[in-house]
């Protein structure tokens, strides 16, 4: 078979009888980096959180690594969750955790590391996204891009065969977001396998194996960043470039 | 005027033993009963969020139960009535203590479940979704996460209680309890002093209810994540029910 990390085949999902995912079928290969982008409601974060694990899907399936994972039961499934990290887009801090104890947090309670071992390994992870000095500190006292690292640091940690950005840098004031790009870039330039959604465009263009639009529920069109810019074969998709530009 | 206020008569009964053994057994009620209140009222909250129909209605009718009987007639029921249609209760451990402590727990976990539901709702869910996210289990995250930021949005809520359940704790003379109520009254009665005597309970409820107050404030405190410590946390109380306790 090949080389998928995450594969979604054939995915469908409708919360309350309402259908946001109508067939997606998507898979990231190792080491490829896939950016999706389209409009509010085309179901490109529901896509997210069920590759990600964390919603079962009406039908069809989700694979890591080649290994079914829809219908596995909870119990068997959780531990799972943590082979894929997740960046989202209001952060999610554990607000009664410092940015250390955020960091070590999976290890400890999901790795069952010591916590010295644990401590160890999660300041060696905020060195590498830049808030080492604020290991300290409440995700209340950290700016917007610190916690953003933070959480990747969270994310990364768990030394994830993927990693998930749910419109990472939305959230951001202005001059916040070149610092989580920055780090995400880095990423990449390692060899992360990644799925990103976001309107960066330019970071797509700098960084993406391939982008996605996303309409409706469904993907309707993939190609690499120079084509899929230059060159959009969807109309709807040159519509949504033109509006975000 | 105050023609008849003997502060001599006051200040004795202030200082005399049954008023501190009175003032001591309510205050040990209140805080036994709240601490069984919490984790009682803990699973119900669980219990009305959770997806089983029967939970949900078992839950409900405990709530009813309690909310919609008095107080009183709930302290009686069980000091009198259960022993006879439970004789293991009629025996001579079952003390009015007890019983004080069995029907008060029963009734105010009623209301703390309303309150520890309203502060685990109040918690962020994109706090549970980072959880699950790690691969955490439900419980692992309820105790590590969600329970730790539900208590400082609880704690305010929680005080009041406290200060109801105090109150509620003089409907225990009822059943012979030697609380700081029957203290204040035997003393009344037997002096005919009734200011200073009353006045004396008044001032040992007031005092208990003062040093609380200064207690909660430094529980907020702890449970407000700043590495400062000071300051207060962003999240908004005011969704947090507050009850009339006038009909308890």
């Amino acid at each position: 078979m090949n080389d998928a990390v995450v594969r979604a085949e054939v995915v469908q999902k409708s919360y309350d009888g309402l259908p946001v995912l109508r067939g997606v079928t998507f898979e990231v290969d190792r080491g490829e980096v896939k950016v999706i982008i389209g409009p509010s409601g085309s179901g490109k974060s529901t896509l997210l959180r069920c590759l990600a694990l964390l919603e079962p899907v009406d039908a069809g399936a989700v694979y890591l690594d080649g290994v079914k994972l829809t219908g596995v039961r909870e119990k068997e499934l959780a531990p799972h969750r943590s082979e894929v990290g997740m960046v989202f887009q209001r952060f999610n801090l554990f607000q009664n955790m410092t940015a250390l104890d955020n960091v070590m947090c999976g290890l400890v309670e999901v790795r069952r590391l010591k916590r010295r071992e644990a401590r160890e390994r999660a300041l060696e992870f905020l060195r590498r996204v830049g808030v080492a000095d604020k290991a300290n500190q409440y995700p209340d006292e950290l700016s917007g891009g610190q916690q953003q690292r933070v959480a990747i640091a969270r994310a990364l940690v768990m030394r994830p065969k993927a990693m998930l950005f749910d419109e990472p840098t939305s959230a951001l004031d202005v001059e916040l977001v070149r610092e989580v790009l920055d780090v995400m870039e880095g990423l990449a330039r390692d060899g992360m396998t990644m799925v990103v959604v976001s309107h960066e465009l330019r970071f797509a263009h700098h960084v993406a194996s391939s982008i996605l639009m996303m309409d409706e529920g469904k993907i309707i069109e993939e190609a690499p960043p120079e084509r899929f810019f230059s060159a959009p074969t969807h109309e709807r998709t040159r519509r949504f470039l033109a509006l975000v530009e | 005027m105050l023609a008849t206020f003997d502060t001599h008569v006051f200040w004795e009964a202030l200082s005399s033993s049954p008023y501190w053994k009175g003032a001591l057994l309510a205050l040990e009620l209140t805080i036994a009963s709240l601490a069984a209140a919490c984790v009682i009222g803990f699973f119900l909250a669980l219990g009305r969020g959770s997806r089983n129909r029967a939970m949900r209605g078992v839950v409900f009718l405990y709530s009813w139960l309690f909310r919609a009987t008095p107080t009183l007639l709930q302290l009686i029921f069980i000091w009198y009535a259960l022993p006879q249609l439970w004789p293991t209760f009629a025996s001579s451990w079952f003390k009015p203590f007890l019983a004080a402590f069995i029907a008060l727990s029963l009734n105010e976990a009623a209301y703390m479940a309303e309150i520890i539901r309203a502060g685990l709702l109040a918690v962020d869910p994109g706090q549970e979704v980072a959880g699950r996210a790690l691969g955490m289990s439900r419980a692992r995250i309820l105790r590590r996460i969600v329970v730790p930021q539900a208590v400082r949005i609880v704690i305010p809520p929680t005080g009041n209680e406290f200060i109801t359940l105090l109150k509620l704790t003089s409907l225990a003379s009822v059943i012979s309890l030697h609380e700081l109520l029957t203290a204040s009254q035997e003393r009344a009665t037997a002096s005919f002093r009734y200011p200073e005597a009353y006045s004396a309970a008044l001032v040992y409820y007031l005092g208990i209810v003062s040093i609380l107050m200064v207690l909660q404030a430094q529980l907020e405190r702890r449970f407000t994540w700043s590495s400062v410590g000071r300051r207060r946390l962003r999240v908004g109380t005011s969704g947090i029910p507050t009850f009339s306790h006038d009909a308890r």
